[in-house]
């Protein structure tokens, strides 16, 4: 009861405080990529990022980027000046946990086109964006708005072609481009529980 | 007398162990009705069950598809939470018979606890009803349907499987031998609840942003008398929603009231798009102990909290305190239902058996003398047991509030104790072969001024106390439920259920001696009474060596020179009779003599050789704790020890036993200790490890108080799976309810 009440508060407390809500800026974060850059989310002020929580074990991602389709809006949208993160917030201790050495080889093998992966295995970006599933998907605006929090598309399966289905992330994107409020800004995010460590 | 223990615990445990029995072995099954056969899909096995074999046209059968998942595996319910996603159901079937909507067993919240889910680990079976048209021709149909699922440990699978089962169509409905199974199932899945109390939600305040604070409300109108009836709490309270597109109701719940006539849970419900909604559906699951129950709530969602739910601020003020005699709520009720036929059971336990011959005694004498003076009796007898029961629960509740575990039979661990019971037993013994007369009227009873002037009295009352005095370790099918709900409540509860289990213990008496016609069916008072009486100071003889081995645990060796001062303590009891009561001369010496020999056998034997009040300290013996070259391998209890089995992979099972308890000895006897169950131990290389409870270590009574236990004998099977609750034995066990739960442990 006592653990419930502080978890509980705790929860209201970061929804309240840190607060990852549409229409208010998202909270920065620094992370370090798998080729060891630092990546700094304010660094990007003025451009529109995507920020995707990633772990192609899970079946949900897995389809997204066995199909191909998420490395073809990747690069559609990196052609338009979109800066694309991917977060891997899985612990050390899970088998789904990569090393840079492993990231970097799926990172070719699936021939990934997002702008970096950070390495996120202690949790706290996920954290801090209560990430809750794989995927789940976020956009940020020039301003360093957040616009958009939910699911890649809106076909919660994970055998499903990703190009049949309606692409959120591209909706908010291209809202954002063509100067209109983004149309769908929130959804339930679908896929597997993120991994963090206990 | 052995025997007479053995037959009557296997009595006691037949019959209530049938019901379990039954329960295990449908679960056991795996004879699937369908052909084909269980079907491995990854880590979970997919299997459809009929309820009937045969069905005729216009009937609706109930088929359940039964998902078995390898340890640690679990799938989801219809709403999967935050991540996963529900299993779903594809029928393929014929024409003419159509599938209804699945019905969800009731799911647990899985970990972790960052992001919520919802769903089932190790089996669960989706039940779902299907019609079959009126106009249906006779003959055999298939029925199959594709499943999948989404099935997750520490990673994801996606995964599936074809199942199918045969119907036979005919001119009547014949159940399956997988019906009891597929009903055990239903049971599982939430249903509506009717009552006075009534589900309510409402917001407590505005929404901030994209989320809102929900109050969801198991509530019951304020009963128009003073008396309020909510010192009941559940253990636990929880509302599991169902998915919407358009908002999410989030995992964590905050438990405002948990009480049974006013449950109060806060929830913060996050929206995607559209409006706040004005509808919620889902399950409010409510936990006591072992009980847990999902009640389907559709709830509409106010502005305002309903009328008669009480201003805002009684939410969060403490609740007053309960009045001295509540009314009980329906749990409460059950309990001392429980409590009431556990102490009827008592009667027939090994413990109390022995005094029954006293009893029978009794109302032998008194069979043929005035009914009023029978009633007046058997009145007694019951305050005697009902006072004992109440200084119980005085000892019970002393020692909880000094901060210490309370456990029933505690006093058993206690060497002083065993010393004055074994030789009050001892004399009743004694007593009972005539060595000496008990003269009744105990000055204890002057108070009751004329019922105990008269003879009798003073031996009913005696009695009681006696019976309780030997109950204590013994715990009965029923006790043990309503004993380890009372010792985790206040002390007006733990008195009421004290006092209930005292009144089922007295009640059979206080009922015959009601009837004296029933009395008349006794044999005739005469000579053979005196022989009777004599057998029956055998049992107390017998009670005499147990007590003596009790005791062998608290002095070892020593314990020789307590059996010398029972020895002077009969010899006493001897020149008493003898000279004393019987003797025509020399009445104050024999007296005399009587004390000096008491005294001489006192301070030698126990104060100086045995040095009584002092327990020799216990031998903490590692290693094995076999029994017999070939008997089972005990090592002893320890949690670490039950982890470490696990994390290597083996079941456990673990008896938690006591000197004292002789339920414990017989379930060792008859139903652990035999060479089915060391065959089985060895079979599925289980680890055995036995939690000794003679001296009451607190280790083991905060186990015990986990399984809601007040006293020994639990038995714990733990599956080898390593995250798997344990199987809880009953009481009284037999082979084949030891063997059916090993046989689980490894399913």
């Amino acid at each position: 009861m006592k653990k419930t009440l502080a978890l509980f508060t705790a929860l209201t407390l970061a929804s309240a405080v840190m607060a990852v809500e549409v229409g208010k800026p998202a909270p920065d974060f620094t992370g370090t990529d798998i080729t060891g850059k630092t990546v700094k989310l304010s660094d990007y002020k003025g451009k529109i990022v995507v920020i995707e929580s990633y772990n192609s074990d899970c079946p949900y991602c897995h389809n997204q980027y066995a199909t191909g389709a998420t490395q073809d809006l990747q690069k559609e949208l990196a052609a338009k000046g979109v800066v694309w993160l991917m977060v891997n917030s899985v612990n050390p201790k899970n088998f789904s946990h990569r090393s840079p050495g492993q990231a970097q080889k799926e990172w070719a093998d699936l021939k990934i086109a997002a702008t970096a992966w950070i390495d996120d295995s202690s949790g706290a970006i996920g954290h801090l964006y209560e990430m809750k599933t794989t995927p789940h998907t976020f956009v940020v605006d020039k301003d360093g708005t957040l616009v958009y929090d939910g699911a890649m598309d809106n076909k919660p399966d994970p055998s499903h072609d990703p190009r049949t289905a309606r692409n959120y992330v591209r909706e908010a994107v291209n809202d954002l481009l063509a100067g209109k409020p983004v149309e769908v800004s929130q959804t339930k995010p679908y896929g597997c529980a993120v991994h963090y460590a206990d | 007398m052995q025997i007479w223990h053995l037959i009557s615990v296997r009595l006691v445990g037949i019959i209530f162990s049938i019901c379990f029995c039954l329960a295990i072995s449908s679960r056991a099954q795996t004879v699937p009705a369908s052909f084909g056969g269980p079907l491995v899909a990854h880590h979970t096995q997919a299997k459809l069950l009929l309820s009937a074999d045969t069905a005729k046209p216009g009937d609706t059968i109930l088929v359940g598809v039964d998902l078995k998942m390898e340890p640690g595996w679990h799938t989801y319910w219809k709403n999967p939470g935050e991540a996963g996603q529900a299993t779903e159901i594809k029928w393929e079937l014929p024409p003419g018979v159509t599938a209804g909507a699945i019905e969800w067993p009731l799911p647990e919240k899985l970990p972790p606890a960052e992001v919520t889910t919802y769903g089932y680990e190790n089996e669960v079976m989706l039940l779902v009803p299907l019609t079959l048209e009126t106009n249906l021709s006779a003959g055999t149909l298939n029925l199959a349907a594709k499943v999948s699922w989404l099935e997750c440990k520490e990673v994801c699978i996606p995964a599936g499987a074809d199942v199918q089962a045969a119907l036979v169509v005919g001119s009547e409905t014949k159940t399956s031998a997988d019906a009891a199974l597929i009903e055990s199932w239903e049971k599982k899945v939430p249903f509506t609840l009717t009552g006075s109390a009534t589900d309510h939600a409402w917001w407590e305040a505005p929404a901030s942003g994209d989320t809102r604070t929900l109050v969801i409300g198991h509530l019951t109108p304020k009963p128009t008398n003073t008396i309020t009836f909510d010192f009941i709490k559940y253990d636990s309270a929880d509302f599991f929603p169902e998915a919407s597109e358009h908002y999410e109701i989030q995992g964590p719940t905050e438990i405002t009231s948990a009480f049974a006539s006013d449950i109060r849970l806060r929830k913060v419900v996050k929206k995607f798009d559209g409006d706040w909604p004005t509808q919620i559906l889902g399950v409010l699951v409510l936990q006591h102990g072992n009980w847990r129950n999902g009640n389907e709530a559709r709830l509409t969602v106010a502005d305002e909290p309903p009328a008669d739910a009480g201003a805002s601020e009684k939410l969060f003020a403490p609740k007053p305190p309960a009045p001295a005699l509540p009314l009980p709520s329906p749990i409460l009720w059950q309990m001392l239902l429980y409590a009431f036929i556990g102490g009827l059971i008592l009667n027939i336990m090994p413990c109390v058996l022995p005094v029954i011959a006293l009893k029978i005694l009794g109302f032998v004498g008194e069979a043929r003398s005035d009914p009023g003076r029978v009633r007046k009796l058997g009145l007694i007898y019951a305050l005697g047991v009902l006072v004992s029961f109440l200084a119980l629960a005085e000892i019970v509740i002393g020692v909880k509030s000094a901060g210490h575990h309370a456990g029933w039979g505690m006093q058993f661990g206690n060497p002083v104790f065993i010393v004055c019971l074994i030789t009050l037993v001892t004399l009743v013994a004694l007593n009972l072969f005539g060595v000496f007369e008990v003269v009744p009227g105990g000055r204890a009873l002057n108070a009751a001024g004329e019922l105990a002037s008269k003879p009798g009295a003073g031996g009913a009352f005696f009695n009681g106390v006696l019976a309780t005095a030997l109950a204590t370790p013994c715990t009965a099918p029923f006790l043990s439920i309503a004993l380890g709900f009372a010792f985790s409540q206040p002390p007006a509860t733990i008195v009421l259920i004290f006092l209930t289990v005292g009144l089922g213990l007295s009640a059979p008496y206080v009922v015959l001696s009601w009837n004296p016609a029933w009395l008349k069916l006794l044999p005739k008072p005469g000579a053979w009474m005196e022989k009777f009486k004599i057998a029956m100071g055998f049992p107390m003889l017998a009670t005499v060596v147990w007590l003596f081995s009790v005791a062998s645990g608290s002095y070892g060796k020593n314990v020789l020179w307590l059996g010398v001062f029972l020895v002077i303590v009969a010899f006493a009891a001897w020149i008493y009779g003898e000279f004393v009561q019987r003797g025509r001369k020399h009445r104050i010496v024999a007296t005399i003599i009587t004390l000096m020999v008491l005294a001489g056998g006192y301070v030698f034997a126990l104060e100086k050789e045995l040095d009584w009040r002092e327990a020799m300290p216990m031998a903490d013996t590692t290693g094995s704790l076999k029994e017999s070259v070939n008997g089972i391998d005990w090592q002893r209890w320890s949690p670490e020890a039950v982890a470490q089995a696990r994390a290597e992979g083996h079941p456990v099972i673990v008896d938690f036993t006591a000197d004292w308890c002789l339920t414990c000895q017989v379930n060792k006897k008859t139903s652990i200790e035999i060479p089915s169950v060391r065959k089985k131990l060895k079979e599925i290389n289980a680890v055995a490890l036995l939690g000794d409870y003679t001296h009451f270590p607190d280790s083991i009574t905060s186990e015990l108080n986990r399984y809601n236990r007040a006293g020994v004998p639990l038995v714990l099977v733990y599956p080898k799976k390593p995250d798997a609750e344990p199987i809880v034995l009953p009481e009284v066990l037999t082979p084949g309810i030891v063997l059916d739960a090993l046989d689980r442990a490894v399913q």
